[in-house]
């Protein structure tokens, strides 16, 4: 047999995982379940008019308590879970695993291409949502917090995908139980939950925060950025450390 | 990199061993795995050369295991596995010269082959811009490129797995049950490239609980049952092995209780027994291809019409069970 090589320049390996992320981890199904609770966050927005009070502070408690506490976190679960957890479960990981790219290309691509999808999706639906509210002013603030408090959700769930084979039961478990209820009585663990800091950066960067929204302790506005790239940092770092090890078994194990 | 044994008396033993290859690639040394109290794979010892090599053992027999510790999918609790004289687990580069087919019909969703093999192609850094293509046109999938690989059949998901594992061209290929779902006139070609990739020197490993499929796949057989080496050899030492155990063949015919008569006269037959329940006789014999020749020709003159004859243990659980009996 003859074949004739072309050789010549192919995609990265950095690239081609990257764009692999975004066009097999995240199928149809996975970008309704994703637009799903964006689309919770324009109703959000909607609930924020029927609040009895100035636009600007029904937005903010609406965006604090619903968009940035409940919906992100879904969404970003959703997303972060799609572009390594799922594939994890459903044997097709081990396309991935069984090449050369160092595991930090690939942890970092899977972020990345999640990112870009949280970036398209959580973080516009929030600065919508705060428009729909009619709190112009607070798009921007709104915007940033749920981008930010997006891409680190989805390292953590990158993470936790790494972990253990049940992402969504001990991603809810920590969203919900140790963020939620455990994050609203220890400033330690809001300093680094996702949640508390996003919400940390909305109303530092607001003009004039609702004042039982200010959480003294934790980081706020652009410091709650800093503190959730720290986060996202060793989120990452650790996903990495464990793919290095990560027991791969079939889809029918 | 051949495996080396540690000392001379272990070079001559591991020379005469069956189990092991003269110039392994791949080398299995004392290796268990366990999951909690299950255990996959029981202090396992063997090596893997250029050539085929046919991994036999019936389901739950540590086949998929011990190709998954071969390609660091798992890792051992106990021994090491070394292939080119790197471990799996923790160099990543052995991923350069190494390529798994899996035996799940598993596939990334949403991408086309020719996608899928692209993506592989370029997590190894195939440089070949029509790499992706030839290995789709040797499964002979290129004209189906463009579909989506998670609608393929299981016979054509098994075959752009393959491609997928072909494009790096790679030096030990590993496939778990490479040939299910595919139908008869892809099973020879895909055992004709399998034995073309051997011949050319590449290490291929072929997990099979299918006895006819490895023999004619494999010169060289491992067997494994419960996890433990069973047997290792060539597939004619196997199939001798698998002759001359005890064997139950069913008979049916129109005057069964003539042939009974006739059937214990002969030399190769053990006992014969008339099983009431599916109106045969069930004979016990030795020398099964005695039998086989004999039988036809004593109906004949017999005039006795023979209606079934099939042999009742010959599964390779039967076998497995004679081997390490």
């Amino acid at each position: 047999m003859t074949v004739e090589v072309m050789v010549g320049r192919r995609r990265s390996r950095f690239v081609a995982i990257f764009l692999y992320t975004l066009r097999s981890c995240i199928p149809p199904k996975r970008w309704a379940a994703v637009l799903m609770p964006c689309a919770g966050a324009l109703l959000f927005g909607l609930l924020a008019r029927a609040v009895d009070d100035t636009r600007d502070v029904a937005f903010a408690n609406v965006a604090a308590e619903g968009i940035l506490s409940l919906m992100m976190p879904i969404a970003a679960l959703i997303i972060g879970d799609a572009v390594l957890g799922a594939e994890v479960r459903g044997g097709t990981f081990h396309f991935t695993w069984l090449s050369p790219a160092p595991t930090w290309q690939i942890v970092l691509g899977r972020w990345l291409g999640g990112a870009l999808v949280a970036l398209v999706t959580i973080a516009p639906a929030s600065a919508v949502a705060a428009v729909i509210a009619g709190s112009s002013s607070s798009a921007g603030p709104a915007f940033v917090a749920a981008a930010v408090g997006s891409v680190t959700y989805v390292a953590l769930f990158i993470a936790i995908g790494c972990i253990t084979q049940r992402t969504a039961v001990w991603s809810l478990a920590i969203v919900f139980l140790v963020e939620r209820l455990l994050g609203a009585a220890l400033t330690g663990i809001a300093q680094i939950s996702p949640t508390w800091e996003s919400r940390a950066t909305f109303v530092g960067l607001l003009d004039d925060p609702p004042s039982r929204l200010v959480r003294n302790g934790i980081p706020q506005g652009w410091d709650a950025v800093i503190r959730l790239a720290i986060v996202t940092a060793v989120s990452l770092a650790i996903a990495n450390w464990r793919l290095r090890h990560i027991k791969l078994s079939g889809a029918s194990d | 990199m051949s495996f080396a044994p540690p000392d001379p008396s272990a070079a001559i033993r591991l020379a005469n061993d069956p189990a092991f290859a003269a110039d392994a690639t791949v080398a299995v040394a004392d290796v268990s795995v366990w999951f909690g109290p299950k255990v996959a794979l029981s202090e396992l010892s063997c090596s893997f050369g250029p050539g085929v090599t046919g991994l036999l053992g019936p389901n739950g027999a540590g086949k998929t295991t011990l190709m998954r510790a071969i390609t660091g999918l798992v890792g051992v609790n106990q021994g090491n596995v070394r292939v080119d004289g790197r471990d799996p687990r923790r160099d990543r580069r052995v991923h350069d010269t190494m390529a798994l087919v899996p035996e799940d019909e598993a596939v990334p969703p949403g991408l086309s082959a020719r996608r899928f093999v692209e993506y592989v192609a370029d997590l190894h850094g195939v440089r070949a811009r029509n790499a992706p293509d030839e290995a789709l046109r040797t499964v002979d999938l290129l004209d189906v490129a463009d579909r989506r690989v998670d609608a393929f059949s299981k016979g054509m998901r098994q075959r752009c797995k393959i491609a997928a594992a072909l494009v790096s061209d790679p030096r030990v290929l590993v496939l778990d049950e490479p040939l299910n779902g595919a139908d008869p006139v892809q099973r020879v070609q895909l055992i004709a490239l399998f034995k073309r990739l051997g011949a050319e020197g590449r290490t291929v490993i072929v997990s099979s609980h299918v006895l006819n499929e490895v023999e004619r796949l494999a010169q060289r057989v491992i067997v494994l049952i419960h996890g433990r080496l069973a047997a290792a050899g060539g597939h004619h030492a196997i199939r001798d092995a698998m002759d001359d155990r005890p064997r139950h063949v069913f008979v049916r015919a129109d005057d069964g209780r003539s042939l009974a008569a006739l059937l214990v006269a002969l030399e190769s037959v053990a006992g014969v027994t008339f099983d009431v329940a599916r109106g045969g006789l069930v004979v016990q014999t030795g020398q099964a291809r005695e039998l086989a020749t004999a039988l036809p020709g004593l109906a004949r003159d017999s005039s006795i019409r023979l209606l079934e004859v099939r042999a009742l243990d010959d599964s390779l659980e039967s076998l497995f069970r004679e081997l390490v009996r």
